[in-house]
């Protein structure tokens, strides 16, 4: 597995890494939602105490 | 002959065809069971007949958490052996057509039950609701018949690895194996319940029953259940989408690994569904707790791997920007756009998921509408819009039709008509579920207490959901039928993803069956021997049967 996203591996000009930065950005969100999600209700948990 | 085929067999294609009748059929009588669920749950209407919520209830959960999903992915991955490992041999069809005869009797005896009113005991079945004896010898053909299955594409893939030593197995081929193992090793345990505890109790051999062993086993196989009905989706995603949309897969060691990691993690993890249950030390549902988190890494592998692949295709059209790639995706495609519209609804399943996992957040909504809510989006619509997306090719592929425009509109319309349908739905359980509306019941305001009055607006906005989800369902029947009887003739692809050029050389360490089936047995039994003797040795009283509906 080696098309992954660290870019600063040092490769040669013609084996380019894909330039991934979209795919990115589209975890980063999906990391931030379920991390969101998860707390909400962690606080409603605790408001219920 | 051998070696992948660009068309299936037409002998093999009739195998998976009638899996995929019976499937749809099933879709057609659950939905109409689930329409029924909304309009009595929004309290402005009553069953006639004297007809129990519960009867309907079961009908829905089974007819489509059990068999949709189980006759659709048995057709499908027989579909898909055949296309990449090579036709079948007659012995090996000749089994998948005594799996899919026991799974059919199998399905019409326990349906029988259902609908005459003697089985309303919900599709988790597990005691001590007690159904007739019928429901559960229905219900061991089904499971008896999948095995046979199994064993046939096993078959199928040990003639491959001979014919072709050392090298490394085609990608749908091996997924379809690690998914019929998974399948096999869980259903294990509702064959104990079934056949050593159920149908002795239910045939009045046994009067009392250990309530705790028949949960317990039962969520032994109810949770990889999910990973079952989930794989294929993934299948599609893998090893099928990049091709639909003209790209390469991200990676196939990536999805192979990805595959082994939900063999290995998603079956000592039932205890997450028994959070509340009293008989099972808290310690013991910890490190269940923990191994289900660690499905976290396959399924945000899989999400990664996704995004990947559809970047990659993007910017080799010369898309810019940070998004731009998503411009230029094959929207107008019914092919692509079910199953992504189904993965993006995974995003919100997922978390809610992880909600359910996690030991005080489940308090908040165990038993609730919200879980009904969570696998609406998780099996009613990741799944089956994934399998929606599959059927617009696969069925023209078996039946040597096309699809028109029309029709791909037509599943253009449904999937959108699905995706509103289900926000209501699904929104409005959750929200329900957050204040505390029950799963599995039928309308009452609980003597006009305030907080069950609080859930009655969720409950129209479930109701309107739900109906436009019926009109989804009649719509996909349309096309459905269309595709298979209709369509004009012609030649359609069964599309198969070639691997990107930069990705590199699969192992072979992923077909080490032994390896991963041991790592796999061994987690079970370090995360169910010791609570599993203490259930039996600590065991309270059995209980009688129960037949409250
Ligand atoms: C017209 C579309 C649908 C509607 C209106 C609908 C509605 C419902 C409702 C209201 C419930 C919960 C009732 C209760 O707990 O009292 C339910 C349960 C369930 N639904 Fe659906 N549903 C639909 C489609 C589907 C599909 C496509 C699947 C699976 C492929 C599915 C699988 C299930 C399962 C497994 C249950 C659990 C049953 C139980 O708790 O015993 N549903 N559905
Ligand atoms: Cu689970």
């Amino acid at each position: 597995m080696k098309t992954q996203l660290n870019t600063n591996t040092p490769k040669t000009k013609v084996e380019k890494e894909p330039a991934l930065k979209g795919t990115l950005a589209s975890v980063l969100f999906l990391g931030f939602f379920l991390i969101f999600t998860w707390v909400s209700v962690y606080f409603l948990f605790l408001n219920r105490l | 002959m051998m070696n992948e085929t660009w068309k299936v067999d037409a002998r093999d294609g009739k195998l998976a065809m009638a899996h995929i009748y019976v499937a749809f059929v099933a879709l057609a009588l659950g939905g109409l069971a689930g329409l029924l669920q909304v309009l009595v749950r929004s309290g402005k209407f009553e069953l006639p007949a004297g007809i129990s919520y519960y009867t309907i209830l079961t009908t829905h959960g089974v007819l489509l958490g059990l068999v949709l999903t189980t006759f659709f992915i048995i057709g499908f991955q027989f579909a898909a052996v055949s296309r990449t490992a090579g036709t079948l041999s007659d012995r090996v069809r000749f089994w998948g057509w005594v799996g899919f005869w026991l799974m059919t009797i199998g399905t019409a005896i326990t349906a029988f039950y259902i609908l005459i009113g003697e089985a309303s005991v919900l599709y988790t079945f597990y005691a001590p609701l007690q159904a007739h004896a019928g429901f559960y010898i229905g219900l061991t053909l089904v499971v008896v018949g999948s095995w046979v299955s199994g064993f046939a594409m096993f078959a199928h893939y040990a003639k491959w690895k001979k014919a072709h030593p050392g090298q490394v197995s085609p990608l749908l081929t091996f997924m379809s194996v690690v998914n019929m193992v998974l399948w096999l090793v869980c259903s294990l345990g509702v064959a104990a319940t079934v056949l050593f505890q159920l149908i002795p109790w239910s045939l009045g051999y046994v009067d009392r029953i250990n309530v705790l062993v028949s949960r317990t086993l039962f969520w032994y196989f109810g949770h990889p259940l999910v990973y079952f009905w989930l794989l294929p989706a993934y299948m599609i995603w893998y090893a099928i989408i990049p091709k639909i949309i003209g790209g390469k897969m991200f990676s196939d060691s990536l999805a192979r690994m990805s595959f082994i990691l939900f063999l290995i993690f998603s079956i000592p993890v039932g205890f997450h569904h028994q959070l509340v249950e009293p008989g099972i030390d808290p310690a013991w549902k910890y490190l269940q707790v923990v191994l289900t988190f660690m499905v976290v890494i396959p399924s945000l592998m899989t999400a990664f791997s996704m995004f990947a692949t559809f970047e990659m295709y993007g910017r080799s059209k010369g898309a810019t920007g940070l998004f731009g790639w998503l411009r230029k995706l094959p929207w107008g495609d019914a092919r692509f756009f079910a199953p992504f519209i189904g993965m993006l609804f995974f995003i919100p399943a997922g978390a809610g998921g992880l909600v359910n996992a996690s030991h005080q957040l489940n308090q908040v909504v165990h038993n609730t509408i919200w879980v009904t809510g969570h696998f609406h989006l998780t099996l009613a619509t990741t799944v089956v819009l994934t399998f929606f997306g599959a059927a617009y090719w696969l069925i023209p592929h078996l039946t040597g039709r096309v699809m028109t425009k029309a029709m791909n509109r037509l599943a253009i319309i449904q999937t959108i008509v699905w995706s509103i349908g289900m926000i209501f739905m699904s929104s409005a359980m959750h929200f329900a579920g957050l204040l505390g509306a029950p799963r599995r019941s039928a309308f009452s305001t609980y003597g006009d207490a305030p907080q069950a009055l609080e859930w009655i607006p969720y409950q129209i906005a479930q109701a309107v959901g739900g109906t436009i989800l019926f009109i989804g369902i009649i719509l996909v029947l349309i096309i459905v039928t269309n595709l298979a009887f209709f369509a004009p003739k012609g030649e359609t692809e069964f599309p198969v993803a070639e691997v990107a050029e930069q990705a590199e050389r699969t192992p072979l360490v992923f077909e080490n069956w032994k390896l991963w089936i041991g790592i796999a047995v061994v987690l079970i039994l370090i995360a169910y021997t010791v609570p599993f003797i203490d259930m039996i040795q600590n065991a309270p009283p059995g209980s009688k049967g129960f037949k409250l509906w």
